[in-house]
């Protein structure tokens, strides 16, 4: 539904660079820190810590789920917001993929007017479907449902995410430019980076490898 | 869902059941929508997604029915959501259709008027606000308490409206009538203005106590409208004529509006041509038409 507009190609992947790190740092943290405090186990806890990194985890996502790129802001906003309503349940290296699989899933069907199915992103994520349902459940009773994304607070992440890049990087980051009105619930862009399950799903399913996390 | 006590069945939607029920602990009636969750490939619909966010996001205003929350239950190993609603009587449809027919068939106070619009333009100012628009506005989305005189704004897509018996979704889904010229004729690019178009068809609905543009396709439909404020030009509104849906149409020159609606005074009447301006620019806001001179004579201060 939404659309990033990339002046350079280059910007999602450091984008994706970025959250990989900010998350991995975030991550790493809490791991120590559970150490001191006792933290829930949620179902998004696995029960070993996945091999894939969170980089490499979330470039796979990035290439298989073709969702509009404003989708991984959106997805950010909702992982800033679930830890937010959920104090004890921290991102650390044990949740952090499927807390990651879910949200972009989530961000992907809240956002996108194509998008693909649990199932798909199962797939992607390297759970069970049923896993994926649950998973997705729970997430959005942990948010209490608190999907929409205004332009100002889209506009404030992406500001932030860029002014963070910035200060990781000595090359100049391209502005993130979004239509004002595509974050509107019910507007309809023209310009709809959408994909088609039926037509992408098979070529999409040849490339992709096994994972398991 | 033991919170709960069932108490009739009083509609259904394409999502599931609509039940009227009992807070056991409070007693307070409530309506429980039921919808099943297809545990499959796809998941949760992204309808219910969105319409659910939406709601939670909206429902703090008076004017918008309160979702009082989401309950997650397995029943058997099937999984359903139970969306949980704060219960009206009423709605707008059943409200007039008392005053039309029957033992107190009678024109609706000017002063209930007055303030039922007031809060249906508070309700829709609130969702324009959040950069929501309804998009399907008419009485049967509009719940009514009698006994306070107060009304609120329902289904955004996902509730339907549940007050309705179930009998009489079938053909009114389908109602055309509440429909902006701008939807009718094809154009891809929606605003606000459709729910002002809506606003101004319920508003006059209320003073004659049956439709205004009662038509039955999209076409008569437009028909309707064009005889009473006359066949669009390029020159009212630029581009009608290049939208994707408009033919060549009879003629017609613009009627008095307050013909349609003997009973409004000028003011009443003056608001009325500004929601049924045919060009979406030139449509009045909601948040505007709550400044309107109409609006002069309510005690706003209850609101």
């Amino acid at each position: 539904m939404a659309e990033l507009e990339l002046h350079n190609q280059n910007l999602m992947p450091k984008l994706i660079d970025y959250l990989s790190s900010l998350l991995q740092r975030v991550a790493e943290a809490n791991d120590i820190n559970v150490r001191f405090q006792p933290q829930k186990i949620s179902v998004f806890h696995g029960l070993t810590r996945p091999n894939i990194s969170i980089q490499s985890y979330l470039e796979r996502i990035f290439k298989y789920a073709n969702c509009s790129p404003c989708c991984f802001v959106v997805a950010y906003v909702y992982l800033d917001r679930f830890t937010q309503c959920q104090p004890s349940l921290p991102i650390n290296s044990f949740n952090i993929h499927r807390l990651l699989i879910t949200s972009v899933m989530i961000a992907a069907k809240f956002m996108d007017d194509m998008y693909y199915n649990n199932a798909y992103y199962a797939k992607v994520g390297g759970i069970s479907t049923t896993e994926m349902n649950f998973l997705e459940v729970d997430f959005l009773f942990g948010l209490g449902f608190h999907l929409n994304v205004t332009p100002t607070t889209f506009q404030t992440y992406c500001a932030y995410l860029q002014k963070e890049m910035l200060l990781l990087q000595p090359v100049v980051v391209p502005p993130i430019n979004f239509e004002d009105s595509s974050l509107l619930i019910g507007s309809r862009s023209p310009k709809l980076q959408y994909i088609c399950y039926n037509e992408d799903e098979s070529s999409s399913q040849q490339q992709q490898q096994q994972l398991v996390v | 869902m033991e919170k709960y006590e069932k108490l009739e069945k009083v509609g259904e939607g394409t999502y599931g059941k609509v039940y009227r029920a009992k807070d056991k602990a409070t007693g307070q009636l409530v309506a429980l929508k039921k919808t099943r969750l297809e545990m499959d490939e796809e998941g949760i619909p992204p309808t219910a997604l969105r319409e659910i966010s939406l709601l939670k996001m909206l429902s703090h205003s008076l004017y918008i029915v309160r979702l009082l929350c989401v309950e997650h239950i397995d029943k058997n190993g099937k999984p359903f959501l139970y969306l949980v609603f704060e219960y009206l009587d009423t709605d707008l449809k059943k409200f007039i259709d008392s005053h039309r027919k029957g033992p107190n068939a009678r024109p609706l106070p000017p002063s209930l008027i007055q303030s039922f619009l007031y809060q249906l333009c508070k309700g829709v100012a609130h969702c324009h606000s959040h950069g929501v628009l309804h998009r399907d506005l008419k009485p049967q989305n509009l719940l009514v308490d009698k006994e306070k005189g107060i009304l609120k704004i329902a289904d955004l897509g996902l509730g339907r409206a549940f007050t309705v018996p179930m009998k009489s979704y079938t053909h009114e889904i389908v109602t055309l009538w509440y429909r902006a010229p701008e939807v009718l004729l094809g154009s891809t690019h929606y605003s606000t203005a459709v729910d002002m178009w809506s606003v101004g068809c319920i508003f006059a609905e209320m003073v004659r106590r049956q439709a205004l543009f009662p038509g039955d396709s999209e076409f008569q439909q437009l028909l309707y409208i064009f005889r009473l404020v006359g066949t669009p030009t390029d020159k009212q509104w630029p581009g009608v004529t290049s939208l994707r849906d408009w033919h060549v149409y009879p003629q017609w020159e613009p009627q008095n509006l307050a013909s349609a609606v003997p009973a409004l005074g000028p003011d009443g009447v003056d608001l009325l041509a500004n929601m049924l301006k045919f060009n979406p620019a030139d449509r009045i806001s909601a948040k505007a038409a709550l400044d309107h001179p109409y609006f002069d004579s309510l005690d706003k201060s209850q609101f």
